[in-house]
């Protein structure tokens, strides 16, 4: 099957200059298009961004099919403005329809239609075929194959400066009641990529990640399937945006009076993200998004440093101190001497722990020591770790403040941290986190 | 001459897949995230306790980073220790005979800093700081292992 890619999506509006000047303002840029569908009895605005493109849809006022305008304004009548439709893009809307039909999706039959531009006069023409809500458990979808080139609609003027305008679409929010009939359409007919399948017990969430080329198409239902759920329809919810700088898109859009609540950490590591809400987004949940790589970069640093503040907040446990450093040597004696001679780092205590395998010393620096470790067996790990990458830095300890809840919360983010035990100096208990689990870094966490 | 522990060095192949353990499992804070391409290397600092962890990503082969990289993995790269007069004791040390990476103090992440060579402490990378107040000046590179 031809993999479909996200063409668009579709805005419905009841007042399509307000909302144009409304999403002009929240994209920073001008529309790329604003023109009727004779035939539909619909007029929209169009702003093509470097993913995908965005329908602002509303009724012309005159007559025209149906599936078009009836549709729009029972959806208006029944829903407000919102989310209304995800156009699928595919090279051939004959064969698409033909083929979902095979999997079960009652397409209707592929239709030419056509669109003006208002204030130029420019014609765009397409072929597409739309899917009854009932056959795709409540997601409007539609099928889509452009006949007009891809230029015939150009990139929206940006009008935003400071990498503060929207660049593309990051992903679509779609909320589902019935997971399983969701991941049946998205997965098993229209032949979606399914990126990630997870469960948040916690949160008491269960998320789909269906990828339509770049853009993800995100399925969010509750983590266990109800009974009363079985069945319901699908609802279209939101749209998550993506920018270069989020600070100053934020700060761009306050100025603008859009109502907008960020930047903080997304969901999502790696991520920056902020919502906006109120009238501006014609009911439609939206978040911008930005991701942390792209931003490393000085003007983002204080949005960074508010945003990834880990500090406040409900956390299962607190790392609240580096504790030591451990250090492997195969001469402790010599070892300790360096430090001793070279940082005026002395050794406050030597210890040999009963059936360890190995001798310490701990060498107090001011908020922190060092541990110096030397294995007295050849098997041990740390000498196995030694003969691979040399003496030297070893593991770091972490001090938390409640041991037995960061060895439950790490465990339930799937990480493979070991029981607490006592530790090797008195008074102590630890557990410990593989090197495979922290980029390379034994990592011990450590209480009394 | 050694105050505390300014921070530890961890070199890390994927910024963002570090983070998700750093940040968001152990849920250390970020307080400064660095790109200096210049240098080919991106950092950034998490808060722990009175301490930090310094992440640091090569974004350019041909760094001492970036070999330290390809030539031992994802680790502990080094310990940075907070001292008062780093000048002063870049010149002791150099007097005693002690191999240096740095023979004069450099300006680097955590203010002027030096590298002692890791033959120095029997395998163990060492760096010394002395942090500067105020708007923090132009930066030089990690140096190579």
């Amino acid at each position: 099957m031809t993999e479909l890619t996200l063409d668009h999506v579709v805005i419905a509006v009841q007042d399509l200059d307000a909302a144009t000047r409304d999403y002009g303002a929240l994209f920073g840029r001008e529309p790329s298009w604003r023109g009727e569908h004779p035939a539909y009895g619909t007029r929209n605005a169009l702003f093509r961004i470097d993913n995908t493109y965005v329908e602002l849809l509303a009724l012309s006022g005159r007559s025209g099919d149906p599936r078009w305008s009836s549709e729009l304004a029972r959806f208006l009548d029944a829903h407000g403005e919102g989310l209304y439709a995800l156009a699928l893009g595919t090279p051939d809307v004959d064969a698409t329809a033909r083929a979902m039909r095979e999997t079960g999706i009652a397409v209707v039959d592929p239709t030419d239609g056509e669109g003006i531009d208002e204030s130029t006069g420019a014609r765009r023409s397409w072929r597409n075929a739309t899917v009854p809500v009932k056959a795709t458990n409540g997601a409007r979808l539609f099928f889509i194959t452009h006949l007009s080139s891809a230029d015939a609609l150009p990139p929206a003027p940006v009008t935003a400066t400071g990498g503060s305008h929207v660049k593309r679409m990051d992903h679509a929010v779609v909320l589902s009641a019935d997971m399983e009939a969701a991941r049946r359409v998205w997965r098993d007919q229209l032949g979606a990529r399914l990126a990630l399948d997870r469960t948040f017990p916690e949160r008491n969430t269960r998320i789909l990640f269906f990828r339509l080329g770049d853009i993800t198409i995100e399925i969010s239902g509750g983590a266990e399937q109800s009974k009363e759920g079985m069945g319901k329809p699908d609802r279209m919810w939101g749209l998550a945006w993506g920018v270069d700088n989020l600070q100053a898109t934020c700060e761009r859009l306050s100025a603008a009076g859009i109502d907008v609540s960020g930047p903080r950490a997304g969901i999502k590591p790696g991520t920056l993200v902020a919502s906006a809400k109120g009238p501006a987004t014609h009911g439609v949940a939206t978040l911008l998004i930005e991701h942390a790589p792209e931003s490393f970069r000085p003007e983002s640093r204080v949005a960074h440093g508010q945003a990834y503040d880990n500090s406040e907040g409900t956390r299962a446990f607190i790392a609240t101190a580096l504790d030591h450093i451990v250090v492997s040597t195969s001469d402790l004696e010599a070892t300790a001497r360096k430090w001793s001679e070279i940082l005026a780092l002395y050794a406050s205590d030597t210890h040999k722990p009963d059936g360890t395998g190995f001798r310490l010393a701990k060498l107090p620096a001011g908020n922190a020591f060092i541990e110096l470790i030397e294995p007295l067996t050849a098997d041990h790990r740390i000498a196995q770790t030694m003969a691979e990458r040399g003496q030297g830095l070893y593991s770091i300890s972490v001090r938390v403040d409640n041991l037995d809840a960061a060895v439950a919360d790490l465990r339930a983010k799937g990480v493979p941290v070991s029981d607490a035990e006592p530790g090797v100096w008195p008074g102590t208990r630890i557990a410990r986190i593989p090197k495979s689990a922290a980029n390379g870094v034994s990592v011990q966490l450590i209480s009394d | 001459m050694i105050k505390k522990v300014h921070h530890v060095g961890i070199v890390v192949r994927d910024m963002e897949q570090a983070m998700r353990f750093y940040r968001d499992t152990l849920g250390l804070s970020v307080h400064k995230l660095e790109a200096i391409p210049e240098q080919g290397v991106s950092a950034a600092l998490l808060t722990l306790g009175d301490s930090e962890i310094e992440l640091l990503q090569p974004v350019q082969p041909d760094t001492g980073v970036a070999r330290y990289l390809d030539r031992k993995g994802e680790g502990l790269h080094h310990i940075c220790f907070e001292v008062d007069d780093v000048q002063g004791d870049l010149d002791t040390l150099k007097s005693r005979g002690i191999e240096m990476i740095d023979q004069t103090p450099r300006v680097g992440l955590a203010g002027r800093i030096c590298f002692l060579h890791p033959n120095a402490m029997d395998g163990a990378l060492i760096e010394l700081c002395q942090p500067i107040d105020g708007p923090e000046p132009a930066r030089a590179p990690e140096p190579a292992r």
